[in-house]
């Protein structure tokens, strides 16, 4: 045990104890440590050496990270050796991308909802990520939504976060360098397996042929990637048409394909809709379906057929088991 | 789980690195240095995959129970190739049949210095993938919350919805285009600074809030007291000022609109703040209240009882300017003055009426006063108003690619799940490539 110096507040609290046996004992002027004990010298303050270099670093080192930089833009961790937007020292390979600020978001809103421009369109215009445009504008329906309501946005909040990220903005009417990579292919499991595939020499053996040798069904990687119409126009610019015209061209493809998708989704909700009895009660809406009951698969196991089979369980309300919900429409 | 429950987050001896913004956590994150397992021979390779498992479950999902995460392991790695659609039109893929298979290798020089390495991609570094598909560590990947078991509380206390519908389930996994939303006054407390303990403000409201609501009003009082004190003395002059009246002046409509004292104390006000606005001190915060304050019982007199503070700016802007074509024939007979006595007059006049705002200051007022209304004291709220960002977030703030935020609604959308391309990877893990790859091969259960 440490030895423990009298300190003046400590004599100060003994004095205090002395009046205290005459003056009740909770008065203001007693110290906190001597309502409970006998002690008359207050505890120190445990402190070891890593604590005091911890609070050490707070005040040199650490002070620079205590806010955000006046002028804007990340703060991360300086060490020797690690390139710039690198939160993990030790982690090169992870990298803190650029974000949309509040300006991009409004110019994707815009060109979507306001101009009509089809969302593969403003992904190539932009250089943003297909499913990054419709989640942008999907969230910024939302924000005006609120807007409409009066309801509050966290605006200080917002302001502040964008402020500490490296961000991205675009010139309207300017060709702008693109925020991501938009071109994107999955590596798809079938094709990471090596394989031993005897050609002709003389043969073209192009991506057509190597998504066959993977897999009888695989498409080609023309097909798979995100924008298949950006090759095309591509090959058109090739073949010497104007940039005018290839360009309209990418964006009637773009048009068609996006139109084929909707009216795909609408058919397959028209046909849910037509399949569907609904009965509409004050507390719930009944949906009914027609089901065959014969449908059971080869074995009479198939993973979606309807009732209860004999000899086969079923878990839904079995104790100790999952039953966190996989999807939310 | 008692022992879990009980275990602290974050120690300074033998430290552990967390999900979480705490000072601690980037001290200890600042101090790690390369564990270098798998240097040397001491160590066994079990013993190596122990160790490196040990370090990034400490920091992946640690309020996650092993065999949980055992489950939600997948041994399948995501990721993407760049497909750039100039190279794709040009070529067909026969390319690629030239050298061995993978196109014509690229030889370097003996007589280059310097042979850079062949990019990799970090598969490994996606050790932990399936665990970024876990809810509540979305919710802190997309920086609502400072910690991963905080953003956990939150999804159980009912503050977060997917795809508008409560989900209370932190373990949910998130599917791709799933949109998650969470409540702003718990995003503004877990990112904000906390309220002081001790604070007068906050005493105030806590200990008394009836005297601080009374004693608001009494203030408005007095200032409505002086308000048409001055009002009075100005509908005494009207007459005077206008000797034409026929029979009887008519009544004064100085209840209906605001006097020209008012308006001269207000933008006086006004100036004095801007006086200051180098550096945005609270003390000018505090003056710049107190003049929303004063405004407001003033606006309403002149007929808006529901006034916001843009609207207020906006009234004071005009009223300064009807003030200002009340006086333009004087204002004229200045600029031009004819005879020599209109111009000693002009001299003599009392110096303007209004101590006027220019356009910018008018418009640095209204930054102000926007500023105070998007940002206002609140002393109801759980946190600290003005709400700022807490101390030391800023080194721990990036929003990885796979989620698309949009803060002022503080709503966020999944994607995808996170994937590897060369030479970088979009799991953020504290730890480089060897680490995360014997952690790989822990799980994959072959030890």
């Amino acid at each position: 045990m440490p030895p423990r110096i009298p300190t003046k507040s400590s004599a100060s609290s003994a004095s205090a104890l002395v009046r205290s046996s005459f003056v009740s004992p909770c008065t203001s002027q007693c110290l906190p440590s001597c309502r409970a004990g006998f002690s008359t010298t207050p505890s120190r303050e445990r402190s070891t050496n890593l604590r005091r270099a911890f609070l050490q670093w707070t005040r040199t080192i650490g002070a620079n990270y205590r806010q955000p930089k006046p002028e804007g833009g990340p703060n991360y961790l300086q060490s020797f050796g690690v390139g710039p937007n690198k939160p993990f020292p030790l982690n090169p390979q992870f990298r803190s991308e650029r974000v949309l600020d509040e300006q991009a978001r409004e110019l994707i809103w815009e060109k979507v909802m306001r101009r009509g421009e089809t969302l593969k369109a403003v992904s190539a215009e932009l250089g943003v990520d297909l499913t990054r445009v419709a989640a942008v504008v999907r969230l910024k329906e939302v924000e005006k939504d609120w807007i409409s309501k009066g309801k509050k946005l966290a605006t200080p909040y917002s302001k502040a976060v964008l402020g500490m990220l490296p961000t991205k903005s675009f010139r309207p009417g300017v060709q702008n360098q693109p925020l991501e990579p938009i071109n994107e292919l999955h590596i798809h499991t079938a094709t990471q397996k090596q394989l031993f595939w005897p050609t002709a020499e003389s043969r073209q053996f192009t991506r057509e042929d190597a998504a066959k040798a993977f897999h009888a069904k695989m498409l080609s990687a023309d097909k798979r990637v995100p924008h298949p119409e950006l090759i095309q126009m591509e090959k058109d610019l090739l073949k010497g048409m104007s940039p005018d015209e290839a360009r309209a061209r990418f964006i009637n493809a773009a048009e068609q394909s996006e139109r084929k998708a909707a009216e795909k989704q609408q058919k397959k909700a028209m046909a849910e809709e037509q399949a569907t009895k609904k009965v509409n009660t004050p507390r719930f809406e009944f949906r009914f379906k027609e089901v065959d009951s014969e449908l059971i698969g080869k074995d009479g196991r198939a993973p979606n057929v309807v009732g209860w089979k004999y000899g086969m369980p079923h878990y839904d309300r079995k104790k100790g088991l999952v039953k966190i919900p996989t999807s939310v429409p | 789980m008692p022992r879990a429950a009980q275990r602290r987050l974050h120690v300074l001896r033998r430290p552990k690195l967390r999900q979480s913004w705490s000072k601690y956590n980037l001290y200890n994150l600042w101090r790690q240095r390369d564990p270098k397992i798998g240097f040397t021979d001491h160590e066994t390779f079990f013993q190596q995959k122990w160790r490196a498992k040990g370090l990034l479950r400490a920091y992946h999902g640690e309020h996650i129970k092993e065999r949980d995460w055992e489950r939600m392991f997948s041994r399948r790695l995501l990721s993407v190739a760049n497909m750039n659609p100039q190279y794709m039109a040009q070529n067909d893929g026969s390319e690629m049949a030239a050298g061995r298979g993978s196109g014509r290798d690229i030889v370097s020089k003996w007589k280059d210095d310097k042979v850079e390495p062949k990019p990799i991609t970090p598969y490994m570094n996606m050790a932990f993938a399936p665990m970024e598909r876990r809810l509540d560590i979305a919710i802190f990947r997309a920086m609502f919350a400072s910690s991963a078991r905080q953003a956990r509380h939150f999804v159980v206390h009912g503050k977060v919805k997917v795809n508008g519908k409560v989900m209370h389930y932190p373990a949910y996994k998130l599917n791709p285009g799933d949109m998650f939303q969470v409540d702003p006054d718990s995003v503004l407390f877990a990112t904000g600074q906390p309220k002081k303990k001790g604070g007068s403000s906050a005493r105030q409201a806590i200990t008394n809030p009836q005297d601080n609501a009374e004693a608001e009003p009494a203030a408005e009082e007095a200032e409505g007291a002086e308000a048409e004190a001055a009002e009075a003395t100005e509908a005494s002059e009207v007459p005077e000022q206008d000797p034409e009246t026929t029979d009887k002046p008519e009544a004064p409509k100085a209840d209906m609109k605001p006097t020209r004292q008012a308006i001269q104390k207000l933008t006086k006000q006004a100036k004095s703040i801007l006086a200051r606005d180098r550096d945005v001190s609270t003390s000018q915060k505090q003056n710049l209240r107190s003049f929303l304050k004063r405004a407001k019982p003033l606006l309403s007199k002149a007929g808006r009882s529901t006034a916001t503070p843009t609207d207020i700016l906006d009234e004071l802007n005009s009223m300064v300017k009807e003030l200002n074509l009340s006086d333009a024939p004087a204002e004229a007979a200045a600029e031009a003055p004819s005879t020599p006595e209109q111009a000693v007059a002009a001299r003599h006049e009392p110096p303007r009426s209004i101590e006027d705002l220019n356009a910018d200051e008018l418009k640095a007022l209204q930054r102000l006063i926007k500023e105070e209304e998007e940002n206002p004291a609140d002393p109801t709220k759980p946190y600290h108003t003005p709400w700022k960002p807490r101390d030391y977030m800023s080194p721990f703030a990036f929003i990885p690619r796979y989620l698309e935020v949009n803060q002022n609604v503080c709503s966020a959308v999944y994607l995808r799940h996170p994937v590897a391309r060369v030479n970088s990877a979009e799991v953020p893990t504290p730890f480089g490539y060897q680490i995360n790859q014997l952690a790989f091969n822990w799980y994959l259960r072959r030890r």
